[in-house]
């Protein structure tokens, strides 16, 4: 029997959160297998529904944040099984470039947090955050622009 | 670019996340935030660059049937189109077709499936300029969309543009005669005499006709030959079918139970004449003529691509001619005696001042010389016209007015409802030998 990816992604967490939650002993104990829950629950409802990946990462966010304010490190595991569970859902992990780009992707999250660890507070963090997005959303708007110049006849 | 519902409901999540992280000074719930704008943004870039991929793939090669016609001409178009489909995206292509013309029917759009493949479609339609000018092919609308973004563009680059069309103008009346000189009419097109043929010639056998042995060839060879003559044949009648207008409303069911018959009629023709002749019409419109047509599949391919309502280039509104003009004016010449009144003469003098001036600048439509010409080339003694009856049907009047000029037997095909022997629902039907409900 194959096990599926998303299955798989989601075993991984459940597993993680099990040992954060043995091995840290945070106060609120209960409270990471209950939104673990929820967010199973989710993952299991909306199997055939359209735009599952909206209400997945909505379900799965309350446990990022959890995981996250105890420790930065489990919240950032949740984020890479939670980016994995989408990318399956998607069928975007097939071939060995669709894996580079997610570790792509957990590499930049991992930037990420720790740029927001070395933080004390969110403003900082936040603009320059914001700061390299506008910047590279205006370098992509602009390629766009000249690569639609290009293809829809007008003058280069 | 426009972004996905999903996409909308991620980004309105990431600012409450952000909203919060800010009114409570989070960093976990920043945390939060950040990756999934990172994934977002992520995605974005995933898509932008597989869309250029396809876009930067694409290949068109585009033909025409005709690159010269007139205004109202129906013509096929073909396309070719080749890209490479990237993943996890659907990608559907569509033709820009030029302004002043109509897609008569065919494809002009094609789609593919999420799998990742080079794809070739070929869409064929066929089109029919309204107006005169230069047309030109500019390009396809390609696309894209996955479950987060959806992207367009007009691919209108060198590459993907061309041929250009050439409509040439179509008057609606003919131009003045020309050309007359000493009582002959000069003819732009070659003119071929015939005469009875002879099938072949064989030896006399005993109990042949005397007056069928050809000397010459007897005294070539020293042995009596005789003709065999051609043998005669009824000559198949003209199926001529007046297709209904697009923009008007018609009866499916009558319009089918027509078609119906112009099959029948086509099998009938092929089978007993060896072959069918079908002129396709849509009001003061000819569409399409299929000449002497031997194989009955191919006579019934055509039929079935042209029987749909068309789009009409010219329109008759109670079009007269000058023969009807000078037939109400002889109307008209009632002796004074027999008016009753001295308001009636009156009008009826106005009347035919209206008539006598209509009838210094009439013209004779364009359409009578062409079903003239068209008539002047076929071998035909009747004509079976197919029509459902509907609007002006001045068209159908011209028709059979040249018909019978040419001594053609008409006989129409009508819808079953009206009421077809006092003709009251078209007047211009009156010329017709025989009017008929279809089988």
């Amino acid at each position: 029997m194959i096990l599926r990816q998303d299955l798989g992604f989601f075993l991984l967490l459940a597993a993680g959160v099990l040992i954060f939650t043995l091995a840290a002993s945070p106060a609120s104990w209960y409270i990471y297998p209950v939104l673990l829950a929820l967010a199973g629950i989710v993952l299991y409802v909306t199997r055939t529904g359209k735009d599952r990946v909206f209400y997945i990462l909505c379900a799965a966010q309350p446990l990022v944040i959890a995981l996250s304010a105890v420790l930065a490190g489990a919240g950032l595991f949740a984020v890479w099984m939670l980016a994995g569970i989408v990318l399956a859902e998607l069928g975007m992990l097939a071939s060995g470039n669709d894996w580079l780009r997610y570790a792509a992707f957990c590499g930049v999250t991992l930037v990420i947090a720790l740029g927001i660890q070395a933080s004390n507070h969110v403003l900082l963090p936040l603009m320059i955050l914001i700061g390299l997005i506008a910047l590279f959303a205006a370098v992509r708007i602009l390629r766009d622009y000249r690569f639609r110049k290009q293809y829809t006849g007008a003058t280069p | 670019m426009r972004i996905k519902r999903c996409t909308q409901g991620i980004s309105l999540l990431v600012i409450l996340l952000f909203a919060c992280a800010i009114i409570l000074d989070d960093l976990a719930i920043l945390l939060a935030g950040s990756t999934l704008l990172a994934g977002l943004f992520g995605l974005w870039y995933s898509f932008d660059r597989r869309f250029r991929q396809a876009v930067a793939s694409v290949t068109v090669a585009r033909s025409l049937e005709r690159a010269v016609v007139r205004t109202g001409t129906t013509l096929r178009v073909k396309t070719a189109i080749t890209l490479q489909v990237p993943d996890h995206m659907e990608v559907s292509v569509s033709e820009i077709i030029p302004a002043g013309v109509v897609v008569q029917d065919g494809k002009t759009i094609a789609s593919s499936g999420t799998t990742a493949a080079p794809v070739t479609w070929k869409l064929a339609y066929r089109i029919t300029p309204v107006v005169h000018g230069t047309m030109h092919f500019s390009g396809i609308t390609l696309v894209a969309q996955d479950t987060f973004f959806e992207s367009d563009i007009a691919l209108a680059a060198e590459q993907f543009r061309g041929p250009v069309l050439s409509v040439q103008p179509r008057g609606l009346f003919e131009p003045s005669r020309r050309g007359l000189s000493a009582g002959n009419l000069e003819i732009e097109k070659m003119a071929v005499l015939s005469a009875l043929g002879v099938r072949s010639l064989r030896e006399y056998y005993a109990g042949d006709d005397l007056r069928r042995i050809d000397w010459k060839m007897t005294a070539k060879h020293n042995k009596l030959f005789v003709r065999e003559y051609a043998g005669i044949m009824n000559l198949p009648p003209l199926i001529i079918v007046d297709l209904p207008w697009r923009g008007a409303p018609y009866p499916g069911d009558e319009f089918a139970r027509m078609v119906a018959a112009v099959a029948g009629q086509v099998e009938h023709s092929t089978t007993m004449n060896h072959f069918s002749t079908v002129l396709l019409i849509s009001g003061p419109n000819i569409l399409h003529v299929i000449i002497e047509e031997k194989d009955l599949q191919r006579s019934l391919s055509e039929l079935r691509e042209w029987m749909h309502p068309v789009e009409r280039t010219s329109h008759f509104y109670r079009m007269t001619d000058r023969s009807d003009l000078r037939r109400r004016i002889r109307a008209l010449e009632i002796p004074s005696d027999r008016i009753p009144d001295s308001s009636v003469e009156k009008f009826l003098g106005s009347l035919k001042k209206q008539y006598l001036s209509s009838l210094q600048v009439q013209q004779t439509p364009a359409f009578n010389s062409q079903v003239a010409r068209t008539f002047s080339t076929l071998n035909v003694d009747e004509v079976y016209l197919f029509s459902l009856l509907i609007g002006d049907s001045s068209h159908l009047h011209q028709l059979i007015r040249q018909a019978k000029t040419m001594k053609l037997r008409v006989h129409v095909r009508a819808p079953k409802g009206l009421d077809l022997v006092s003709f009251p629902v078209s007047p211009g039907l009156s010329g017709a030998d025989t009017v008929e409900a279809f089988a």
